[in-house]
Parts: structure tokens; C-alpha cells; sequence
């Protein structure tokens, strides 16, 4: 009996010390940086347990929001990057806490953390830069001889002569609304420019400017290179198929890397920014912190918790993070994978970033009707599938975000 | 002997607390919840019918009918194939026919799929590239029929109700078989006797017969596709897509209640306001519904 008592009360003095800290994120596949970040924090010296949890992208927002509010959600969120409305409301209603004081924040670019402050403080950790443009399948480019364009006619031109070899030059996952969206605006930060963005948002342009209509026409007309049935199909159906060549290139994001190669772990990817419509243009690359690891108002652990935030704000959670998920972490100092591609990607993210921006991280997603939700993304599919012209579409939006952004509702007196 | 009242009331009194706290509550909690504007988060503010006027006469309209017409045209399309494929495929599998019995159970089987399973299952079988469908007409040499199920505008709703229609039908085909059944085959054997033919039993004996279940499953039907939501979902998303193209109610209350992409802006008042209107629509043949099944029972 004394023998029982005594292991129970050793076993209850184990379970206290060793804190458990949960999160809960959009990304399953996580799960493995956190099994590696918990080892790391033993060789520290730190006994915590973390207890990871991952839901469906589409509905992990709305179960943040109902769990944080009744007390029931984990001490740490995966949660969106600012401006976003969610995120805004997250912390307006103490959800999400403020971290400056726990967390040395200087392995982040000033660019990255406007990401995760608010009115002055810092709501979470940046863990991921996601960096957009077109990905290539480089046996084909070797096959043919193709060079990475340099303007958006050159990049024509390669879709030419790769459907005149039987290979479909694009895959486009057109089902997917989002998608599209991401596409028009990492052909917007090139083809527009960061400076005609900022002319958008403070008002001395609009929706309705040539050049706005100039881009949806140009998509629209590249649109003889996607595969047939495009608007069918998903991203999944866009990892396989490239993954397995039957397409040469994707509009899409470095996230996809992770996919591509355990689909084919010999394929050969290639990057480009997408080009500008001249040469006495720079090309950009569409490039916006993914989210932050967050510190909310239901934390139970709170020590621990602060522990592992501040680890993820150090170079080696950026180096675990990078060679688990061959994302771009968003920390400094990381020791990356040894793959030429996320070594260009990193270069492009540093040197070739647009600072301004039209779809994610931009003012124009933050209230409804959104550019994103209600124009872009069943707009992009109704303007390929031929029921409205890049005219209408402009017009759209111009409509839409008038009715609430006040730099464009002052255009309308002029 | 009469029982007191007390203990009518006594027995039937879980029920009630059962049925008051997770139908009733919440129903009323909804119909309180429209009249405010709310994040789903925070404080609720109140706005009185301005969520209702939004959804009727604002800008929100424009998306509330395209949904609205959407499940009106699911129900037209739905009631043609499931009453009318239901009553063919009954009344051959009420025939002493060698392998009826067989045929009922594979009639039924996809009544038993789970609805999520449905819809994953017939993603990729409606695939443009690979999937069962095109790749089957272009084996038959009908390559030009071959297209973008659920991208393309003209066939993607169809294409939904069409599965739905699938996976559903061997209710509607069992409820019918059951109403023929029920016949009594006096009726029938007389009719033969006076040498009726196979059209005419079908036409002037079976078919008026049962058609006081095809009013039951009517209302069912009507009840089913302004309720729609899961198959639209696991198909085309809560984007409905293309371009709205399959956009129900169901999707709308969704994405106005819960967000539709990443920092969305949300307002559950609204999204609650679609349910009340969805609420609306349905309540009246609900209670219709009721009323004929009394009717049915006095008449007996």
C-alpha cells in the first residue's frame, strides 16, 4: 500500500513537471517540425510535451474562433497574417495575446514582422515565407533548349513551342477559385509593378486603369495553353500531373515542392518570377508570410508555451522547419536543404519581393465584398470560361471594393 | 381506466427536455441570432431587420437568389428523375422476376455510401483527364461528349444533382416498391382476367395508387434540396464554384456564417439570416406534410 502511494505520487510529480503545451494549425503536414522541435527542447534541457493538432484549411478558422471563445482551444495557434479581418478580430476581442515581451524578435526582417503586429505589438511568430511564381519542369526546357523568359511574350513563345511538341505547356488547377487568384496577382507584381499597386491603393489609380484590363486580357488569352477541362481540376490533379510530367509549367507556390517530390523524388524543378511585358521592366516575385505561431488567451501553460515560442524564433526551428516541409522559413539564419531550387527561391525573396501587393497581406482582402472571396476568384473562372470579358472583370472590381475602400470611393467625384 | 394527466406528462417529459434542448433552443437561438451583426466573435451587435433587408434587397441579394434559383432548379430536376426513375425501377423489381431480389439490394447499395465517400468517389470519376466518365467515352468513340464535369458552367449543378440523384434513389425506389406492394392483387388479377394490358395496370391501376406517396416524397423532396448542402460541398466547396455556378442556400449560409478563404470577412447574423430564410421556405410544406399524414390516418 505504501509502495502504491509512493509511485502514485512520483508519477503525479512526472506528469506536472513534464508540461504539455498543444497547438492546433491548417497544416498536417507540420506534424513532423514538431515532433523534432520537442526533441530538440529535451536536449535543452526543457521537458515539454507538444500536443500538435491539425484541421481542414476551410474550417479551422471558424473552429478557432468558437474554441478560443469558450475556453476549450489549445495554448498555441497557427493563426493568419495581418491585415486580415480574422486575425484583426482574433486580437481585438483577446483571443491572440501580444508576445513582445517573452520573444527576441531580431531574425526577422522588418518586411516579415508587419506581418504579425498590430496597433504597435507582435501577435505570434512568422514561421513560413511562401514565395509564388512559375515552376518548371527543367528536363523539358533542356529537351527543347528553352531559356527562362525575360518578358511575358518570350514566356508565350515557350508555351508555343512546347505545345507544338505535344507537351501541355500549363496546368492550371481552375476549380480551385483561390488559385486563380494567386495567379493574377504574381503576374500582377510583375506585369503592373509595385509602384502601379501603390498608385491602387492610395487612390490615384483604379480597377478600371488599361493596365488592370491589359493583365486580365493577357491570362485570358494564355489560356490556349492550359490543358483541356482546366476549370475541372484541382490542385491535387496539378501536383500529379506535374510531378509526373504531363505538364511543363505551374503558377504556383513553393509549398508545393514538399508534394512534387514524394509524388517523383528524381523531378528536376526550375524557377522563374513571371516576366514583365518589357525588358526595361524588373520582373517581382509575389512573396507574403504564410502565418505565425500564436500565443492565445486560453494558454494553461503559459512557461512552457513561452519556451516554445521562443524557440521557433531561432534559426534552428527555422532549419527544422525547412527540412521537414522544403518551405522558405521565415527566420533568418537557417540551415536549408541543399536543393538549388529553395537556394534560388531564398534569393528571390530576398532581392526580388514586390512590397506591394493586391491579393494576401493586402488591404483589399480585409473587408467584403473581399477581392479575393467575391471578385477575383469566381471572377478569374467566369472570365476563362468565357462569360465575361477582362473589361467586365475590372469593372467588377472596381464595383466591388468602391463600396467600402475609401481611397477608391474618392475617385468616383473625379 | 383513465390515466391522470400527471403521468402522461411525467413519461413524455424526456422527450420533451430532449427535444426543447437541441431542436427548439437552438432554433430560436438562430431566429435571435439574425438580427444582430456578429464576427463569431466578440460582442453582438443589434441591427435589427437589416441583415433581412441586406439578404432581400442589398447587395447580398444578387447571391442569395443565384443560390435560391440553384435550389429550385435541384428540386425540379431531382423530383423528375428520383419519382419518376424510382417508379420505373419499382415497379420492375415488383414483378415476380427471377433476380428481384438481388436487384433491390443493388438498387439500394449507394443509399449506404457515406455522403463524403459519394462525393470524393464521383470527384474523380467526373476528372476531365483521367477519370471514368470521359475516359469511357472516349473508348466508345464519343470523345466529343468528353467534358469538364464540375468546370463547366452548363453541367456543373446538373452534374451534383445527378449524384445526388444516385446515391439517393434507392430510397425513393424502396418507398415505391412498398406502396405497390401494398396494392391488393385482387385489383391486378382482375385486370388481367379482363385482359388489360401491361400499359394500362401500369397507367390507370398502379400508378394512381401510389401516388399519394409520391405526395410524401414530394414534400420530402422539397425539404431535401432547399436543405442541400453536403453533396455541393464535398464536390465543389463552399466557393461553389465555377464562378458560383453551384451555389445553394446551404453554401451561402456557410461562407457568409463560417468564411469562405483564409482572412474572409465573416458575419454570422447574415449567414443566420439565410437559415431563416431557408427556414421559411420549408416550414409551410413541413407543416403540409404533417397535415396529409393526419388526413391519411382519419381516412383509414
Amino acid at each position: 500500500m505504501r509502495k502504491l502511494l509512493v509511485l502514485l505520487v512520483v508519477v503525479l510529480c512526472v506528469v506536472l513537471l513534464a508540461g504539455e503545451v498543444s497547438i492546433w494549425s491548417w497544416r498536417s503536414q507540420d506534424a513532423d517540425v514538431w515532433k523534432q522541435v520537442e526533441q530538440e527542447l529535451r536536449k535543452m534541457g526543457k521537458d515539454i510535451k507538444i500536443n500538435f493538432t491539425a484541421f481542414a484549411p476551410t474550417e479551422y478558422d471558424a473552429k478557432i474562433a468558437v474554441a478560443l471563445q469558450t475556453g476549450t482551444g489549445p495554448d498555441i495557434v497557427y493563426s493568419r497574417r495581418l491585415p486580415g479581418g480574422r486575425t484583426q478580430t482574433m486580437i481585438e476581442n483577446g483571443l491572440y495575446l501580444p508576445i513582445d515581451e517573452y520573444i527576441d524578435f531580431s531574425n526577422f526582417s522588418e518586411t516579415i514582422l508587419k506581418s504579425v503586429t498590430y496597433q504597435g505589438k507582435k501577435y505570434g511568430v512568422p514561421f513560413a515565407v511562401q514565395v509564388v511564381g512559375i515552376f518548371y519542369n527543367k528536363d523539358y526546357f533542356d529537351r527543347f533548349k528553352l531559356k527562362e523568359p525575360e518578358t511575358w511574350d518570350e514566356l508565350v513563345e515557350i508555351a508555343k513551342t512546347l505545345k507544338k511538341n505535344g507537351i501541355t505547356p500549363f496546368f492550371i488547377p481552375g476549380k480551385e477559385a483561390w488559385a486563380l487568384t494567386m495567379q493574377h496577382a504574381m503576374c500582377g507584381v510583375s506585369v503592373l509593378g509595385p509602384e502601379w499597386i501603390k498608385k491602387l491603393i492610395d487612390g490615384e489609380t483604379d480597377f478600371l486603369d488599361p493596365k488592370f484590363t491589359d493583365l486580365n486580357r493577357r491570362l485570358n488569352d494564355l489560356k490556349v495553353y492550359y490543358q483541356d477541362g482546366f476549370l475541372a481540376n484541382s490542385t491535387t490533379d496539378m501536383d500529379a500531373a506535374f510531378a509526373f510530367g504531363q505538364a511543363a509549367m505551374v503558377f504556383y507556390g513553393i509549398w508545393g515542392y514538399q508534394n512534387w517530390r514524394n509524388l517523383n523524388p528524381d523531378i528536376n524543378v526550375g524557377y522563374f518570377m513571371v516576366p514583365p511585358v518589357s525588358k526595361d521592366q524588373k520582373p517581382y516575385a509575389y512573396v507574403y508570410m504564410d502565418g505565425a505561431i500564436t500565443l492565445t488567451s486560453n494558454v494553461k501553460n503559459l512557461n512552457d508555451s513561452i519556451e516554445v515560442l521562443k524557440f521557433c524564433a531561432t534559426p534552428k526551428f527555422g532549419t527544422i522547419f525547412a527540412n521537414v516541409t522544403y518551405n522558405i522559413p521565415a527566420v533568418s539564419g537557417a540551415q536549408l536543404p541543399k536543393v538549388p531550387l529553395l537556394e534560388e527561391i531564398v534569393d528571390v525573396y530576398l532581392n526580388h519581393a514586390s512590397l506591394y501587393v493586391y491579393w494576401v497581406g493586402s488591404v483589399f482582402v480585409t473587408q467584403k465584398p473581399s477581392l479575393y472571396d467575391d471578385v477575383l476568384s469566381p471572377g478569374m473562372q467566369e472570365m476563362y470560361a468565357g462569360k465575361i470579358t477582362p473589361e467586365e472583370l475590372s469593372k467588377r472590381a472596381q464595383e466591388a471594393i468602391s463600396q467600402w475602400y475609401e481611397p477608391l470611393k474618392k475617385r468616383l467625384g473625379k | 381506466m383513465k390515466v391522470r394527466t400527471k403521468y402522461v406528462l411525467l413519461f413524455t417529459l424526456p422527450a420533451l427536455i430532449l427535444y426543447s434542448l437541441f431542436v427548439v433552443y437552438p432554433l430560436l437561438d438562430s431566429l435571435a441570432l439574425s438580427f444582430y451583426s456578429w464576427k463569431g466573435v466578440g460582442p453582438k451587435i443589434f441591427v435589427g431587420l437589416k441583415n433581412f433587408r441586406e439578404m432581400l434587397f442589398g447587395n447580398f441579394s444578387k447571391e442569395v437568389f443565384n443560390a435560391f434559383f440553384h435550389n429550385v432548379y435541384f428540386f425540379s430536376l431531382a423530383t423528375v428523375l428520383e419519382l419518376g426513375l424510382g417508379f420505373l425501377i419499382a415497379f420492375l423489381l415488383a414483378s415476380k422476376l427471377k433476380g428481384a431480389k438481388l436487384f433491390r439490394t443493388v438498387v439500394y447499395m449507394p443509399n449506404m455510401i457515406p455522403l463524403v465517400i459519394v462525393g470524393f468517389m464521383w470527384n474523380l470519376f467526373l476528372n476531365p483527364q483521367i477519370g471514368l466518365v470521359n475516359s469511357f467515352l472516349k473508348l466508345v468513340g464519343l470523345k466529343a461528349l468528353a467534358r469538364p464535369w464540375l468546370g463547366d458552367p452548363s453541367t456543373a449543378l446538373t452534374s451534383i444533382i445527378l449524384v445526388n440523384v444516385w446515391r439517393h434513389l434507392g430510397f425513393y425506389v424502396l418507398v415505391i416498391l412498398a406502396a405497390i406492394l401494398n396494392i391488393p392483387p385482387d385489383l391486378i388479377e382482375a385486370a388481367y382476367i379482363d385482359g388489360a394490358s401491361n400499359w394500362k395496370i401500369a397507367s390507370r391501376i398502379v400508378f394512381p395508387m401510389v401516388l399519394p406517396t409520391f405526395r410524401t416524397l414530394l414534400i420530402l423532396l422539397f425539404i431535401g434540396s432547399f436543405n442541400v448542402f453536403d453533396m455541393v460541398y464535398a464536390m465543389t466547396g463552399v466557393q461553389a464554384g465555377p464562378f458560383r455556378k453551384t451555389d445553394v442556400l446551404g453554401t451561402v449560409f456557410y461562407r457568409t456564417a463560417f468564411g469562405g478563404l483564409g482572412s474572409a470577412y465573416v458575419d454570422m447574423g447574415l449567414g443566420t439570416a439565410v437559415t431563416v430564410f431557408i427556414f421559411t421556405i420549408v416550414m409551410p410544406l413541413s407543416v403540409l406534410y404533417v397535415f396529409l399524414i393526419e388526413r391519411r390516418e382519419r381516412s383509414w
